[in-house]
């Protein structure tokens, strides 16, 4: 599917009045509430271009105005279809909304859209990069769960405690690292939208963003388990 | 069509409201009492009718077995999520009830949605007569954190007292709107609830739009069983300890008087919120005094650990928010339970702010309930609420893990769409079990459904079935199913795990009609024996008066006739009967009145000279 496409709303006619409709949420003719064509795309949904970085406060404002027209609230002596297709939009723009206004959930929306988001085949597997460091994290968190186990003297337990948080700082360091190489993806993402850059382009950036996502999830499960281990220690 | 109304339906009391267009503002109903709260509370006559509100709290003294109160506790919950409560209540459940309670209140058995129908018809009653016009649509607020199930059964509550609830609304909220409209707020604002029988905590933003208000809660958190009812238990619990231990005397055994002691306890409570210390006498049943002296220190002491029940939601709410403490603009105190100072120091000390309590507590969920249904009702809307879903929504997949798929605190109305296929050659049903909780085992989270997918045999993988899992406005889940390969709408039975089928409440709605007759005829003959019992009283005030004297042997007579007629009127159950002997016996003491008259005027004028009068 190309850009243009999922910007471009599917045109159809009005359900009362016949006119045309270009996809929008009311008949700009009657201004009678419209149903939702499937798998419409959450960014069209807003109205905004398929673009990573979104100007947040500019969402929240579309989302809000959206909500005012959209809301079963407004719908509550309509008759029963026009209830159906109010609590179907409004259902899904706060979906949509939920999706988009997070920048990680934002670009796993736009590529599990794309049939792109490949969780890795072994999700426990370290990348390959990482190995050594994740080997020592976890020689650490042994020592920690055994010492622990055994009662553990209150210095040598704090020795560990230490290394570990040492190393749970060095991991989220790593996620940081993530992050900004994520944030670098997406502006150049954003380029190639504004530039209409082709199939293949886009593709190679979201096959590098899936990957990213993949080393995110893992070093953030892996600080997830530290935290946790440190918790109950 | 008739009024709209909104209701808070409460765990000790409910209240109905109304959007008065003359002031502008929302305005609670008052009862036959004078009051606004209705305590929620229904009992059985020996005859199988039913009394509701003040009547029927005064009976739980006198007849405990066949009076309910705290219904709220048991809406949407199956027997064994009641089971440590269910001590302590004086009624019955049914032994043979299993997801859906049924209780048993003298000859007549009660689903908790009937029951809260009768509370629901009640304050109808109120404001049909406040109004003089029908009431037929309402707004009804729920606890925030009340599940698929309670809300269920909170509208299905609705729906038998024959009102068509327009919708449910979260009490925090709707107490942040009253307050809202009546401070012009703006803002992070956190409004703790702490009601009879629950506890809520919501985090909202306040945002001023073009088109009007909006109030977007950003996380949601509580305790659907934490509420002033077990601060109550725990003074109860202490104190029934102490008369075992000091009269050998198990209250157990007399449960009228054990009522009566929780009274007690409650009104030591209350004044404990304004007084250091109480002392609560009590006389036992067998004789004896159980005199104790509760000191507000001894008291913080016992209800600290409900307290801090209350805290652990609170933490959650903010971390959900993404928000400290100090980041909240404003605090909002709601329910009763916010008027023991113990709970408005601990809110104050963690937010770093004085809470904001200046509008009723026990009235402020009822009045925003009121503002959302002439939101509803008249279309002219300049606020807008976007609430959220309590708990994440999630099916069961292999090995009995829940898949997530409308996380906690997801706006509402949210969706979720899943595709399922078949496992098997020549499948024909998929199963799917729809779960509410943040447990990872589906056995840790809260069953809402059951429900399967027909298909037609092939091979595994073959069929393609979408389903789209929807949380409506009220909270309230929907499922819809479409056949993907031929693009059909699939209708979905589906069989909730607590809760009432439709079927069920066809039958409970025929059969209530058949039983208002008989309940009306209760509230009559009620209202009919108080009129007497006054009438009586009148007129035996004015036999023992100098005037009496003054009638003549025959009108005397026909008063004592009167007065005998009336008074064995009053011992039957037939109302109209009774206002026909009201009726007579004003007729007989019609003479004695104007006597009276004529004396209180004489008295009136004596000593004054004619020039003035």
């Amino acid at each position: 599917m190309s850009v243009t496409q999922a910007n471009a709303t599917t045109s159809s006619t009005c359900w009362s009045c016949r006119a045309a409709t270009a996809g929008q949420h009311f008949c700009p003719a009657c201004g009678k509430i419209q149903p939702l064509p499937r798998e419409t795309d959450y960014f069209a949904f807003f109205g905004l271009p398929r673009k990573l970085h979104l100007e947040t406060a500019e969402l929240e404002k579309r989302f809000h105005r959206l909500s005012w027209k959209l809301h079963p609230d407004n719908f509550v002596r309509a008759g029963e279809y026009e209830r159906d297709l109010s609590l179907d939009r409004a259902s899904q723009l706060n979906d949509a909304y939920r999706a988009l206004r997070d920048p990680i959930s934002r670009v796993e929306y736009l590529l599990a859209r794309e049939g792109m988001r490949k969780e890795g085949e072994n999700k426990q597997q370290a990348p390959p990069e990482l190995l050594e460091e994740v080997f020592e994290l976890n020689e650490s968190l042994d020592e920690l769960r055994s010492a622990r186990q055994a009662g553990g003297d209150g210095n040598a337990m704090a020795a560990l405690r230490s290394r570990l948080e040492a190393e749970q700082r060095n991991f989220e360091e790593r996620l940081r690292e993530v992050d900004a190489d994520l944030d670098g993806v997406f502006s150049q993402w954003d380029a190639a939208i504004d530039a209409g850059a082709g199939e293949a382009a886009r593709k190679k950036l979201m096959i590098r963003m899936n990957e990213l996502l993949n080393r995110r999830s893992y070093i953030r499960n892996l600080v997830a388990n530290v935290q946790r281990e440190l918790g109950e220690a | 069509m008739g009024r709209v109304v909104g209701i808070d339906l409460g765990t000790t009391y409910s209240l109905i409201a109304y959007w008065d267009k003359a002031s502008g503002g929302p305005k609670c109903i008052p009862g036959p009492y004078g009051e606004t709260l209705c305590p929620s509370v229904v009992s059985v006559d020996a005859d199988g009718s039913v009394v509701v509100g003040e009547p029927a709290r005064r009976r739980l003294l006198t007849q405990s077995d066949r009076t309910i109160y705290s219904v709220k506790r048991l809406m949407g919950r199956g027997v064994a999520d009641v089971q440590d409560e269910v001590k302590i209540f004086p009624f019955r459940i049914d032994p043979a009830s299993q997801n859906v309670i049924r209780v048993v209140l003298g000859a007549r058995i009660f689903t908790p949605p009937e029951i809260s129908a009768f509370i629901l018809r009640e304050l109808k009653g109120w404001a049909e007569e406040f109004f003089r016009d029908t009431v037929d649509r309402a707004v009804i607020t729920v606890p925030a954190y009340f599940n698929d199930a309670q809300r269920q059964a909170t509208k299905d509550a609705g729906r038998l007292a024959g009102l068509e609830v327009l919708r449910l609304v979260n009490e925090p909220t709707a107490a942040a709107l009253a307050y809202g409209l009546h401070e012009q707020r703006r803002g992070l604002v956190a409004v703790y609830d702490f009601g009879g029988g629950t506890f809520d905590i919501s985090i909202l933003k306040l945002i001023a739009t073009g088109e009007g208000d909006i109030y977007q809660v950003f996380s949601t958190n509580g305790d659907t069983h934490l509420g002033g009812d077990d601060i109550d238990n725990v003074l109860q619990g202490i104190a029934r300890a102490e008369i075992r231990e000091q009269f050998g005397l198990d209250l157990n055994r007399h449960p009228e008087a054990n009522q009566e002691l929780r009274k007690a306890l409650i009104h030591a409570k209350h004044q404990l919120s304004a007084m250091p210390s109480v002392t609560v006498r009590f006389p036992l049943p067998e004789g004896g005094l159980y005199v104790r002296q509760i000191t507000r220190m001894e008291f913080d002491a016992a209800i600290q650990p409900s307290i801090d029940r209350t805290m652990g939601p609170v933490k959650l709410a903010l971390a959900d928010a993404k928000l400290k403490p100090a980041q909240v603009d404003e605090v909002v105190l709601v329910g009763g339970s916010t008027r023991i100072p113990l709970v408005r120091s601990t809110v104050e000390e963690y937010f770093g702010r004085r809470p904001h309590a200046e509008l009723n507590p026990d009235e402020v969920v009822a009045l925003g309930a009121a503002v959302q249904a002439d939101i509803l009702e008249s279309g002219v809307k300049n606020m807008l609420l976007l609430d959220v879903t309590p708990l994440s929504l999630g099916i069961e997949t292999m090995g009995g893990v829940v898949a997530k798929i409308i996380p906690r605190n997801s706006t509402i109305p949210a969706s979720a769409q899943e595709l399922f296929t078949t496992g098997v050659e020549n499948q024909t049903g998929i199963d799917i079990h729809v779960l509410q909780g943040e447990r990872e085992l589906a056995k840790d989270c809260r069953s809402l459904a059951r429900f399967q997918l027909k298909v037609p045999p092939g091979p595994a993988g073959l069929a393609r079935v979408e389903v789209k899992f929807l949380i409506d406005a009220n909270g309230i889940l929907q499922v819809a199913a479409r056949d993907l390969r031929t693009g059909e709408e699939r209708s979905v039975e589906v069989q909730p795990s607590y809760g009432l089928s439709d079927i069920e409440i066809e039958h409970m709605l025929e059969e209530s009609i058949e039983y208002a007759e008989q309940d009306f005829t209760e509230r009559q003959l009620i209202e009919a024996r108080n009129e007497g019992e006054s009438m009586l009283r009148a007129t035996e005030k004015s036999l023992a008066g100098d005037q009496a004297a003054e009638l003549d042997p025959a009108e005397r007579r026909a008063i004592d006739a009167a007065v005998a007629a009336l008074r064995q009127a009053m011992a039957g159950s037939d109302y109209k009967l009774v206002r026909t002997r009201i009726d007579e016996l004003n007729q007989a003491t019609m003479r004695l009145a104007e006597l009276m008259m004529n004396r209180a005027l004489a008295t009136a004028l004596e000593g004054k000279r004619v020039a003035e009068v």
